[in-house]
Order: structure tokens, then C-alpha cells, then sequence
């Protein structure tokens, strides 16, 4: 798959489809870095692992570049998805991006609980199906059981935040500058580890429509949070009631954004607690 | 919990006529509930009520028309996707769902008002508080 | 930090019965924001008001919080009164303790009392952190467009030019008169349909201040109200008019039952159309029609009635029984659908006519019997349970009006929507003949299948609708609320912070707000005149970019924390 890989960037390079290609290279130092190769010599260093989100520093780039600029990304699944995302958004223009789509393997899909661990556009790599998360066992302690226990368990885990920050920055799809969580009005600058509710339900929320499950905020949490655990039945609800699923398209827009009725209108069924009157006994 | 707080979120429109109805009908609530107007259910944020949630507020209630009886063109059904998602929210971290109660009325239903708090007010009283980690 | 003057209503003993005034005083005077507190017997007399804003102005107080009933947040004497004496109407703030408080905690004084000094500390807080949203005012074009010339759009374009405005008509035939040149008889007179028509077409060619413009091909509208621009082609000549309001009389097109009936297939089965027509040249030949209601209306795939054929069959009907010596007529149908006080009276005259009503189910239609031409229509009668074979050398089938083809292209040029069926659709609730946008108006057949007396009137109520727009000679967008007074805003975006994710766009459901680009980033812009302040863009954007200033997220904040 390395070789594949370098071969098809040398191309890209050499037919001049793109000004660089942004993938992880080895220094000199034997340290995995990301690197935007725009000689072809370069790509002796090319190197696929560690997994490493790009996208964020895609958009970077693609910022502080002329405007002509283009750039291939190497990507894997979660990438391509938030790469996107990010198109979706406006932050980045379709035109300055390419993307070497390259597929994980089934050890990965495991550790980050992917049920889609390839991107659309695949184009080194052998496909594997990914896993369901609600199969696993760290998943169903924290979404299964009875909402006292549940609540509990969250409330071990959340306490011991310490407000880094880090979900935040290294999510691809929180581009927000000023940020809500940097409110005052939300969350109490200088308290911890109190209010964990509002900082952490606020952001949950507000990805709950964009959110890739690229597991970034996970690996990113120094005290070892699932934060991924807290958007997957949101997710799932998408799934089952649009058939939306956020990064496979550009086009298709979120259907929470919009208030039109999808037709046909008649036959929308709504859940029991919507409506006027509610049953006394019914719970 | 025997003294639950709710804060209800009214549209300017039917939630807020029902209320006022209830009140010019001199019907005896309980005391523990506050009203905020807004111009339509589709404005209250999300964050807003997950704010209210972590300052002591037990319950929140929004109040819009009806379907297909919003006067901004349907914007009351936004309002009710996006509480759906964050009912799905409340229910992984254990908060609970039933915390969060939206209602379609009419302003004419005045009974409506009355029935929607003192429920609400009755299912609020069997669950556990929120857990103190705030 | 404001300074805000606190009017506590009594409302002659009505509030201050249930709640202990003097705790509140006592609560009040610990804040400090808090100028001046009066507690009065009635907010709403004229007196007390002049009383309350010199107060207002003698003291250089900010802001304004009145304390009591219900009634004043619905925009009343008081707040109406404080604005004409020169206060901002975002500086006064109202609290309703009255039947939000008094009235519905009667048995529970202390708790009562706690809710009352609750809710005035939240609107202390509202009141602090409010601000004024912008407004914009355009000078309105006085000119009116009328798209379309049947009766509805006959009788729009006269009144407004009787009115005294000038008035362009643009339609899509050679001469006007729409569907109504195509028949011979109205309905319930049995008046001569050109003769209907006749005072309106002649004041539209006498008529200075009509300009009519055949043949014409709309190619695109742009604007907002007040200020429309139309291109479109007439008689081949490319052409374009400014105008304040638009009214939509395009109407309905006939729907033709192919494959229904045989329809197509065997000769002498015709729609009510061609029946129209056969009359018209006097090529109508019959002694015994059956005519058949409800074909392609009031199915699956068209579950609703279009009013207008039930009675035109009467109304033929009972023709072929007067003309035609020794003629007779049978109506099959579903239900005979003649609502009010005429069309009752011109169904019982028909039955005492002689025509026969044969009711037939659903699921049972009648067969139309012949090999190259129609000689029996067979029948099962729903009411006596027999069979019925009808002799007949005619068919009529009575068809429903179905939207015209480019009902979609033209609401998507105007910014308004189609319902289910294709029709244009108006703004919901109580604004008849109105649409999401504020200056077009809808009537006729475009609206809802109706005839032509029904059409004619709602022309000549969408064309006094207009003159309440194109009297002015400017709109404040503030204005544009359909109830007067009671606009809360515009939405107003922050444009430092916007990310330019769209998310406003995708959900204002007025089209109101759309992307520039800027500096080589997005950046949203609201359109004031569209926006009615509903908040769904604020409720999307991830960072609090977009706001309705008179509601703006800090304020909501500060009203939480001192909600309990």
C-alpha cells in the first residue's frame, strides 16, 4: 500500500495536478511529522502510520496559501469525511483540494471502533469492514443500563477533566473563532472542575449533525475521557430517521438545518412525547 | 425530589395565549415554574436549555403551535429535530429525556397549559436529582 | 450600568391581594441598578402614563420596567403611549405578574411572592442586556404588476387602475380573458360568459393607466417589496418593469382523463371543455347525455374536490333538457357538491328539471359500452343497489382544475411556495390571498380551483391588499410584520466571528439571510426586509454569530441565572 501510494503522489506531482502533496513524512530525526512534499524526491520518506487527522491542517494551509494553491491530501476514511465536512462549511474550496484515499486495516478499526474505516474514494489499500460500536463492551457500560448508574459513570469520567481544551482544538470541525465554550455566559472561565455539564454537552451538541467519529477529541483527552461514546447515539438517530450520515456528501445538508417537510409531509410520525395532551400513566 | 423547578420556554404566539389563558381562568398551579417569551419556539438554543440544566433547573418546557400552524413558515419544525438529537444527548449521559418536554397547542387550549405543568410537575418529582458534579 | 425606573402595577387590588408588595419593595431597593420604584393602582390610565414618562425623562433614568398584567406584552396603551412621548421601544421591558403570577397562585402567597420578585429580576436582567436591532426604509415603486387575465386577474387590474394606479398586465395568450373565453355560460345566472367579461376588457384598452402586454414570457423577477424588477419577452421584444407588488392570477389548467373511461380511445366521450366548445361553433349534436362526475378528482393520486364541476354539470345539464326537444341528461356521481344558499337552490331547480342523479361508488365505476362510439354507460346505482344500463350518445367527463405546469419555475423566481398539489400556497394563519412574501398576493385558479364570481372577487380583495403597500411612499422594514406593532427585530449577524458555515442559510425560512464573499472568506448577510425575526438562524449558529438583538444570548443567560 506505501508504494502504491508513493507512486500515485509522484504522478500527481509530476503531471502537475497539484502543487503539493500533505502526508506524514520521517525526518532525518527518525520522527513521524506531517510534511506537504512538493518534490517528488521527497517521497522516499513517505510514511503512512501512525494515524494522524490531517484535515484541520489541510484547511491551514489551504488558508495562509495563494489562491490557486492546490493540494493532494493523503487520507484515510474519518479524514475524507471531515475534509467534507469542511467543504460543506465553506472553509475549504472544492477546487484546491485532491484527496490519495487509502484504506485502514482492521487492527485500527478496532482500536477506533470505525464502521466505515475506508474513504469513498479509495485508492491504495484493501477495503475492510469496520466494527459496530454499540457491540462493544466499553461502549455498552457507558450508553447501556439504567440511567442512575448511567449518570453516574459519566460522572466519574467527566470529573476529571481539566478543561485543556484539547478536544476542542484538535476536532476538524470546530472552526468556530470566537468559541461559544470561551463564553463567560456558558462556562465559567477559571472554575474546575465544576459546570463539566455545560462544557461538555454544549460541544457534544454542537457536533451532534457534523461529527465524523474520527475519534480525534479521544486521543487528544490527557485524562483518557470517551468522548467519542457521547455523539454515537446521535448519530445513530440520523442514521435511522434521515438516512443522513455526516462527510459522504458535500452537497446534502444537514435535514436538522432545514424546517421544509420532507415529503411526503403527511406522513411523519412523531414520538409519543410530542403532543398536547400527555397520559398520566404513560411513561 | 420534592420540589422540582421548571423553566418554560413560551412562544410569543400559542404557548404564551394558552399561559395567559390559564391565568385569566384563575387556575391554581404550583408555584415552581417560570415563563420566558420568546418570538418562536425555533429560537431557543439548544445551549440555553443545557444551561439551565447545570444552574438547578429540573425541567424544561417549549411551547410552540402546532405543526403546519407555525406563522414563520414552519420553523417550529426545526425547532422539534433539533430537541429530538438533544433528547438523544440527555439520554446517553443519563440526565434523562423526560427532563425536556415539547409541546404542540393551539392558544385557544387553555386546559392544555394547566395539564402540561401540573404533569410535568408530577413526572418531575419521580426522578432522581442530577447528579452533583457541577 | 442602567438606570432603570420600576413601575409596579396594583391593578386596583387585583395583584397586590395575592402578592406581598412590600418584599418586593424591600428587594428592590438592595438593587442597585434600580433608580426609582412607583407603585401604582393602574398602569393603563392615560393619567398615569404622561406621569410616567416625564418622571422618565426628569430623571435621566435609562430604561423602563412596568410590572403587571398580561395585556401589555401584547403591545397596549401604555407602551403605545410611552413610545409617542419619545422612549425607545427596546428600553421598555414588561413583566406579567398578573395572570402569570397573581392570578394562578392565589392559594400560595409566599411562594407567590418569591415568583414575583423571580420573574421582575429576570426582566431587570432582560432589560440590561437588550439592544436595538437596525432598521432599513425603502421608497416604494408605485406601479402594480398583474401577471395573468382571466376574471381574477381582469378584475385585480381595474380596480387598482380605478384606484388611481398604474398598472402593467403581462399574459400569456393574445388577448385577455383566460379561461372564461373558452366557455359560453356562467354559472348560477347562466350569464353569457364574453358578456362578463366585456366591462372589464373594454376598461382595460380604455383605461390610460392599464398597460397590457400579450404574449409574454417571464424570464426573471428580482427585488424585495416595494421594489420588484420583472424581465420577461412580449410579442418577441425583450422588456422589463419595476413595480411595488405582484399579484398571481395565472390560473388553473384543465386536466385531460386520458385512459379514464375510455377517454381517447372511443369516439363521443369529450370533457366539459370540448362540450364548451361544440356549443360555441354549434357543432353540439345530442338528444341524451350522461355526464359523469369526479373522473381523476377526489382519488389517490387527487384527493380533493375542485369545486367547479359539480355545478357546471347542472348547469349543462340542465341545458340539453331546455334546448334539445325531447332531450335528457343523467348526472352519475359521488356526491354532488353544491355548497351555500344559490348553488342548493340551482341544484333543486335542476332536479325539477327532470335531470336524474345516479350516485355510483369508488370502487364501482361505470363502463362505457361501444365498439368505435359510445351506446350505453352501464351503472351500479350505490343507493337502490341496481344495476343500470344507460342508452346514450354522449359522454361528458367532468375533470378537475389541476396547477399549471410552471407553477414551480415561477414560485422559485417569486420566493414562494407551491402546497402538494402544485397550487401557490399562502402564508399561514388568517392572511388570505398573502404568500411567505410580503407585496405578491395570489388569487383565482392559481390559488385554489374556483369559478369565475368567486375569482373576480378575490382579484378585487388581493388589489386592495396592494394599495395598502403602494400608498406608501416608503415601508420601514420593521413594518412588515402582518400584525402592526408587534415586529420584535431583525436578526443581525457579527461580522468578525462568522465562520461562513451556511447554517443560517439552510435555515431561515424566509430566504433571508445568504453568503458574500469578503476578503477571501464567507461572511452572511441578513436581508431586513425578509426577515421577520423568528430565530431559527440563531438557534443554528454554532457560535452565536447571528442574533435578534432584542433577544440576544447574554440576556437569556442572565435571565437563567436569576430564574429560581
Amino acid at each position: 500500500m506505501l508504494e502504491k501510494t508513493k507512486n500515485i503522489a509522484k504522478q500527481i506531482l509530476e503531471d502537475k495536478k497539484a502543487d503539493g502533496i500533505f502526508g506524514l513524512m520521517r525526518n532525518q530525526w527518525n520522527v513521524v511529522q506531517p510534511h506537504v512534499f512538493e518534490d517528488p524526491a521527497e517521497l522516499d520518506a513517505l510514511v503512512l502510520e501512525p494515524k494522524w487527522l490531517l484535515a484541520k491542517l489541510a484547511m491551514g494551509i489551504l488558508r495562509s496559501s495563494p489562491e490557486n494553491y492546490k493540494l493532494a491530501v493523503i487520507c484515510r476514511g474519518c479524514d475524507e469525511r471531515a475534509l467534507i465536512e469542511l467543504i460543506k462549511r465553506n472553509q475549504i474550496e472544492k477546487e484546491n483540494l485532491l484527496t490519495i484515499g487509502i484504506a485502514c486495516s482492521q487492527e485500527q478499526a478496532a482500536i477506533c471502533l470505525c464502521d466505515r474505516p475506508y474513504p469513498a474514494k479509495l485508492d491504495a489499500g484493501e477495503k475492510v469492514s469496520g466494527v459496530d460500536p454499540f457491540q462493544d463492551e466499553r461502549v455498552r457500560e457507558f450508553l447501556i443500563g439504567n440511567d442512575k448508574k448511567r449518570m453516574g459513570k459519566w460522572a466519574n469520567v467527566l470529573k476529571r477533566c481539566i478543561k485543556c481544551y484539547g478536544c476542542r482544538n484538535s476536532c476538524p470541525i470546530c472552526i468556530c473563532d470566537p468559541c461559544k465554550l470561551e463564553d463567560e455566559v456558558w462556562v465559567q472561565k477559571g472554575v474546575i472542575p465544576a459546570e463539566m455539564i455545560t462544557f461538555h454537552l454544549i460541544r457534544a451538541f454542537h457536533l451532534s449533525d457534523t461529527c465524523v467519529a474520527c475519534g480525534a477529541c479521544q486521543e487528544a483527552c490527557p485524562v483518557n475521557i470517551p468522548l467519542l461514546y457521547l455523539q454515537l447515539s446521535m448519530r445513530q438517530t440520523l442514521r435511522e430517521k434521515y438516512g443522513y450520515e455526516a462527510g459522504l456528501d458535500p452537497e446534502i445538508k444537514s435535514p436538522v438545518l432545514s424546517g421544509a417537510f420532507e415529503k411526503p409531509d403527511t406522513d411523519r410520525e412523531y414520538p409519543a412525547w410530542i403532543n398536547s395532551l400527555r397520559e398520566k400513566d404513560e411513561s | 425530589m420534592n420540589q422540582p423547578k421548571i423553566l418554560i420556554f413560551a412562544c410569543k404566539w400559542c404557548g404564551l395565549i394558552g399561559a395567559d389563558a390559564a391565568g385569566k381562568k384563575r387556575i391554581s398551579l404550583p408555584a415552581l415554574f417560570r415563563v420566558i417569551p420568546v418570538e418562536c419556539a425555533a429560537l431557543v438554543e439548544t445551549d440555553a436549555i443545557i444551561r439551565a440544566l447545570a444552574g438547578g433547573v429540573d425541567g424544561i418546557a417549549v411551547l410552540g403551535c402546532h405543526i403546519g400552524g407555525c406563522r414563520y413558515n414552519n420553523a417550529n419544525h426545526t425547532a422539534i429535530k433539533r430537541m429530538e438529537l438533544l433528547k438523544d444527548l440527555l439520554d446517553t449521559t443519563g440526565i434523562g429525556s423526560n427532563r425536556l418536554l415539547f409541546s404542540f397547542g393551539t392558544a385557544h387550549e387553555d386546559y392544555q397549559f394547566e395539564e402540561i405543568v401540573k404533569n410535568f410537575f408530577d413526572e418531575l418529582v419521580l426522578l432522581p436529582p442530577i447528579d452533583p458534579w457541577l | 450600568m442602567a438606570n432603570i425606573t420600576v413601575f409596579l402595577c396594583r391593578c386596583f387590588g387585583e395583584i397586590d391581594s395575592a402578592i406581598d408588595f412590600d418584599l418586593l419593595r424591600e428587594e428592590l431597593s438592595k438593587d442597585t441598578s434600580v433608580s426609582s420604584l412607583s407603585i401604582v393602582d393602574s398602569v393603563c390610565l392615560e393619567t398615569d402614563i404622561k406621569k410616567a414618562a416625564s418622571q422618565l425623562k426628569e430623571s435621566k433614568a435609562d430604561r423602563v420596567l412596568i410590572a403587571a398584567c398580561s395585556t401589555l406584552l401584547r403591545g397596549n396603551l401604555p407602551v403605545d403611549g410611552l413610545i409617542k412621548e419619545g422612549v425607545e421601544r427596546h428600553k421598555i421591558g414588561l413583566v406579567d405578574i398578573r395572570e402569570g403570577c397573581a392570578w394562578i397562585h392565589g392559594d400560595d402567597p409566599e411562594g407567590a411572592a418569591k415568583k414575583a420578585k423571580d420573574l421582575i429580576n429576570m426582566g431587570l436582567a432582560a432589560l440590561r442586556y437588550r439592544e436595538a436591532s437596525e432598521d432599513m426604509c425603502v421608497t416604494v415603486n408605485p406601479d402594480a404588476l398583474v401577471i395573468g387575465t382571466g376574471p381574477a386577474g381582469l378584475a385585480a387590474a381595474t380596480s387598482l387602475a380605478k384606484t388611481g394606479f398604474k398598472v402593467n398586465i403581462l399574459e400569456r395568450a393574445n388577448a385577455p380573458g383566460g379561461m372564461l373565453r373558452l366557455i359560453s355560460r356562467c354559472y348560477p345566472d347562466n350569464e353569457d360568459a364574453s358578456d362578463k367579461l366585456e366591462p372589464y376588457i373594454r376598461e382595460v384598452e380604455n383605461n390610460p393607466l392599464i398597460t397590457f402586454y400579450p404574449q409574454s414570457k417571464i424570464a426573471s423577477i428580482e427585488g424585495d417589496t416595494g421594489n420588484f424588477t420583472v424581465q420577461f419577452s412580449s410579442q418577441g421584444k425583450d422588456n422589463s418593469i419595476q413595480s411595488g407588488i405582484i399579484i398571481i392570477a395565472t390560473g388553473a389548467k384543465i386536466f385531460f382523463p386520458t385512459g379514464l373511461y375510455r377517454y381517447g380511445e372511443i369516439k363521443n366521450v369529450i370533457t366539459q371543455m370540448e362540450f364548451e366548445r361544440q356549443i360555441l361553433n354549434g357543432s353540439l349534436k345530442t338528444k341524451k347525455t350522461v355526464f359523469i362526475q369526479c373522473v381523476g378528482a377526489r382519488d389517490r393520486e387527487r384527493p380533493y374536490c375542485s369545486t367547479i364541476c359539480c355545478p357546471i354539470s347542472l348547469k349543462n345539464a340542465a341545458r340539453i333538457v331546455e334546448n334539445v326537444p325531447g332531450g335528457r341528461a343523467f348526472i352519475l356521481h359521488r356526491g354532488i357538491m353544491t355548497p351555500g344558499n344559490t348553488l342548493e337552490k340551482y341544484y333543486r331547480d335542476t332536479l325539477s328539471k327532470g335531470v336524474q342523479f345516479i350516485r355510483f361508488e369508488e370502487e364501482q365505476p361505470p363502463q362505457i359500452i361501444g365498439s368505435d362510439h359510445v351506446e350505453s354507460v352501464e351503472v351500479y346505482d350505490a343507493v337502490t343497489g341496481i344495476t343500470r344500463k344507460i342508452e346514450t350518445d354522449l359522454v361528458v367527463l367532468s375533470t378537475p382544475l389541476v396547477p399549471n405546469n410552471d407553477n414551480t419555475r415561477l414560485a422559485q423566481m417569486l420566493g414562494i411556495e407551491v402546497d402538494r398539489y402544485g397550487f401557490f400556497s399562502e402564508i399561514y394563519p388568517m392572511h388570505p390571498l398573502e404568500t411567505k412574501t410580503d407585496g405578491i398576493f395570489i388569487c383565482g385558479s392559481a390559488r385554489w380551483p374556483v369559478a369565475s364570481d368567486q375569482a373576480i372577487l378575490q382579484g378585487k380583495a388581493a388589489a386592495m391588499k396592494a394599495v395598502s403597500y403602494l400608498r406608501q411612499s416608503t415601508i420601514a422594514a420593521s413594518t412588515l410584520s402582518r400584525v402592526p406593532g408587534l415586529k420584535s427585530g431583525h436578526a443581525c449577524v457579527d461580522a468578525d466571528a462568522c465562520t461562513g458555515c451556511g447554517n443560517c442559510v439552510a435555515a431561515c425560512p424566509f430566504k433571508a439571510c445568504h453568503l458574500e464573499k469578503l476578503e477571501g472568506r464567507y461572511i452572511s448577510t441578513v436581508n431586513m426586509m425578509k426577515c421577520k425575526a423568528c430565530g431559527s438562524c440563531v438557534s443554528v449558529c454554532p457560535n452565536g454569530t447571528i442574533q435578534i438583538p432584542e433577544h440576544n444570548y447574554r440576556m437569556v443567560g442572565e435571565m437563567i441565572k436569576r430564574a429560581f
